[in-house]
């Protein structure tokens, strides 16, 4: 049968929320962050791009000396380059401007620093000097050698390309593993902007002095269940703002998508790890969602419940400092305590489904275990809610909460504070 | 005399070893103003905390209508709690529609109620504001739109004036009378012993969980002895069989009487006991006598017997006073 009045208060939690201006603007800050920091990365990409081709192009005068005798006067002639008499003498030659740069080559260049002296252009320009103090050591080797292929191999410059199996079944590398990891960035996204909704949203009956009034209209449980429903509406419009980009992106530049400014490989989208980081996220957020709710239900004041906030933000962080062993070690002691612990499992098993490392039977206990406690979460909510929605100035006994089950709970204060409510029947 | 809109019977509530209510019973009829009156911790709020189902009672029986109260047949009951308020940070038209919603009416229609109701009370301008931008008087009006949203039949009032300023008193009395000629049935808890002599049509008082009377005015006022004797004077009163003294101050006091005691043979009492009378009123004695008669002695010792229990205020400062 339906609750009397839930559309009511899920039109009415979720309509008060989206009209407010402060809700659009933490909300639009994510994409706009991710915006800009992909941007920055794009443009320093592109600068650099930039600035190695220029420097490659650049024409400045160059003396040198060479104490290895690997550059040859044609290998130096090719760069423009003429030979200093001294050490000494290159750097006076470029302290009185007659030439642009020196470039002093030791002994030993394999072991020693060969040390560049240039005309000061600005840090990004004065790269050049380097560039080009390189390039020629470089040239003047590969002459020795003899064989571009052989230089090149000497110089380390090998493409591998790693295939790896999943099965017989080819498996999607880097490129499989970023599109489940964005379920972990909605989850956090989530969670630090509605944190603090979720705890207000049955505080603000009782700091207000609403409840009496509303629970004459409806029950507790149409309540608790209305405000999880509006949140969980919010959570999506959220997510959908989050992912916007993306999609904008997608369908507008696709070319920028390949990410091949970001030296990311193409986005593999893997049907079984992107349903489970869904659900994982889901279940994740239906769990913080009830038990924030019932952390409310129980405080008298916003302040009170800011502590126990803290607690719970403090829970989505910790397997981060396991996060070398959730990647290397999945099976270790700490990754499976923190993988089956209700409040650090949702970011454990996000990390975990990402990087491929979260088996089909490990998922589905994590999923269960989500979806059970938030339903148990969401008991204790309404049931802590009947008990402390009147209690106005202090905090509602738990124990005394939990063991009125029956038609007549004892509570042990009288009114008006910490009554028993009613229980829906 | 109307059915009974609401029917208490035996109840009883408990919280832990502490029997707050005991063996309560007493019925509402449709129609009638009731005044639900005691003293702070007589068991009233929490009467109607279990009334409106918000308590679980430990026994008895709470009807509204014949039937437990669920929230499903809240859509007529106009309630303002003691503990009272609204969401500080929405808009007052929002507030007011959301309640008119959650008590059935269609959201346009609860919204042109309300911008109806805020243009009587004079704040149609207002409409739009965040709450808690209005002043504490303006608050209360809101909050008394919402009680009174969807003509409701059943309208309970816990401690109706508490915190409201005088203007916003007058408009609470004038809400009362009217929803009372639309034929509300109006359930007042209260200490306003005026407003419930005024406005109430039959009255129960509470002490310590059980109802000390219950009745009409008239027959509350004649089970606690009918008639007050207000004295100004010089000279202690002396005691005497004839009378209660109930107050005594330097130079005025109170004294009770029953119907048939001849108010000569106290004056001559007085006058034999060389008490110089200067003013001798008789009256019918007062529900805030009678309150102060059934719960006084929780407060403060009774003045009761006592000789020369001379008070400093003067008089009428407690009490009004009785011409001459």
């Amino acid at each position: 049968m339906a609750q009397h009045n839930l559309g009511t208060v899920v039109s009415f939690e979720f309509i008060r929320t989206v009209t407010k201006r402060r809700f659009w603007i933490g909300t639009l800050s994510v994409p706009i962050i991710i915006a800009v920091v992909f941007g920055l990365i794009f443009l320093s990409n592109s600068t650099t791009d930039t600035a190695a081709a220029a420097q490659k192009s650049a024409q400045f005068s160059i003396s040198y000396t060479d104490a290895s005798g690997l550059i040859t006067a044609k290998d130096a002639a090719l760069f423009g380059a003429t030979s200093a008499v001294s050490p000494d003498a290159g750097i006076q030659a470029v302290q009185s401007g007659t030439v642009d740069a020196y470039f002093d080559y030791p002994a030993h260049p394999e072991t020693t620093a060969v040390r560049v002296h240039g005309a000061d252009k600005g840090i990004f320009e004065n790269g050049k000097y380097a560039a080009v103090a390189q390039a020629m050591l470089t040239h003047a080797v590969e002459q020795r050698i003899g064989s571009p292929q052989l230089s090149a191999l000497a110089a380390g410059k090998v493409q591998v390309e790693t295939v790896t199996y999943d099965g017989t079944k080819e498996s999607g590398g880097l490129g499989s593993v970023i599109p489940p990891l964005f379920f972990l960035v909605i989850f956090y996204g989530l969670i630090v902007l509605l944190a603090g909704q979720m705890l207000n949203s049955t505080l603000e009956e009782k700091e207000n002095r609403v409840t009496e009034m509303i629970l004459t209209t409806l029950k507790p449980r149409t309540l608790i269940a209305g405000k999880v429903i509006a949140l969980f509406g919010i959570g999506l419009v959220q997510m959908l703002v989050f992912l916007s980009p993306v999609v904008i992106g997608r369908l507008f530049f696709p070319e920028a998508l390949s990410l091949t400014a970001l030296d990311l490989p193409p986005l593999i989208l893997d049907p079984f790890r992107m349903t489970v980081g869904l659900l994982v996220l889901v279940g994740g957020f239906a769990l913080f969602t009830t038990t924030l709710v019932a952390i409310g239900a129980v405080m008298p004041t916003a302040k009170e419940a800011g502590n126990f906030m803290g607690v719970m933000m403090a829970l989505i962080f910790v397997p981060f400092y396991a996060v070398a062993l959730v990647v290397s070690d999945p099976q270790s002691l700490i990754v499976q305590i923190f993988t089956y612990f209700p409040f650090s499992a949702p970011v454990t098993a996000l990390l975990r489904n990402g990087f491929g490392s979260l088996s089909p039977l490990e998922a589905g206990i994590v999923i269960v275990i989500l979806f059970v406690g938030a339903a148990v979460m969401l008991r204790l909510a309404v049931r802590l809610f009947q008990y402390g929605s009147i209690s106005y100035t202090s905090k509602v006994n738990i124990r005394t909460a939990l063991r009125a089950g029956s038609r007549h709970p004892a509570a042990e204060k009288p009114p008006d504070d910490n009554g028993p409510l009613k229980t829906d029947s | 005399m109307g059915e009974a809109r609401v029917h208490i019977s035996g109840f009883r509530m408990d919280f832990g070893d502490t029997t707050v209510v005991r063996d309560l019973s007493f019925d509402v009829h449709a129609g009638e103003t009731f005044g639900f009156l005691g003293s702070n911790g007589s068991g009233k709020t929490t009467t109607i905390r279990a009334l409106l189902g918000i308590y679980e009672p430990t026994a008895g029986i709470l009807h509204i209508n014949g039937r437990d109260f669920k929230p499903e047949h809240g859509d007529r009951l106009g309630y303002l709690p003691e503990e009272r308020g609204l969401y500080k940070k929405e808009k007052v038209i929002d507030i007011m529609t959301y309640f008119g919603r959650l008590k059935g009416m269609e959201r346009r229609t609860a919204k042109r109620w309300s911008l109806e109701y805020l243009d009587r009370v004079a704040l149609a301008d207002r409409a739009s504001a965040v709450l808690d931008k209005l002043s504490s008087g303006q608050q209360q009006k809101v909050q008394l739109g919402v009680t009174i949203m969807n003509n409701p039949e059943l309208l309970i009032l816990d401690e109706p004036t508490k915190g409201f300023d005088p203007v916003n008193r007058r408009l609470l009395m004038d809400i009362i009378e009217e929803q009372k000629l639309a034929g509300a049935t109006v359930i007042m808890v209260t200490h306003q012993m005026e407003e419930v002599e005024r406005l109430c049509d039959r009255v129960i008082l509470l002490k310590d969980g059980t109802a000390e009377a219950y009745g009409t005015i008239d027959e509350v006022q004649n089970k606690y002895g009918g008639r007050i004797i207000r004295i100004r004077h010089t000279g202690p009163i002396p005691r005497s069989p004839h009378y209660e003294v109930m107050l005594e101050e330097t130079n005025y006091s109170e004294l009770s009487i029953t119907d048939a005691t001849d108010e000569a043979v106290i004056l001559k009492d007085l006058v034999d006991a060389g008490v110089t009378v200067r003013s001798f009123t008789t009256t019918k004695i007062s529900l805030e006598d009678i309150f102060i008669r059934v719960y006084g002695d929780q407060n403060k010792p009774s003045v009761s017997g006592t000789a020369g229990a001379a008070g400093s205020a003067g008089p009428g400062q407690s009490r009004p006073r009785g011409g001459v």
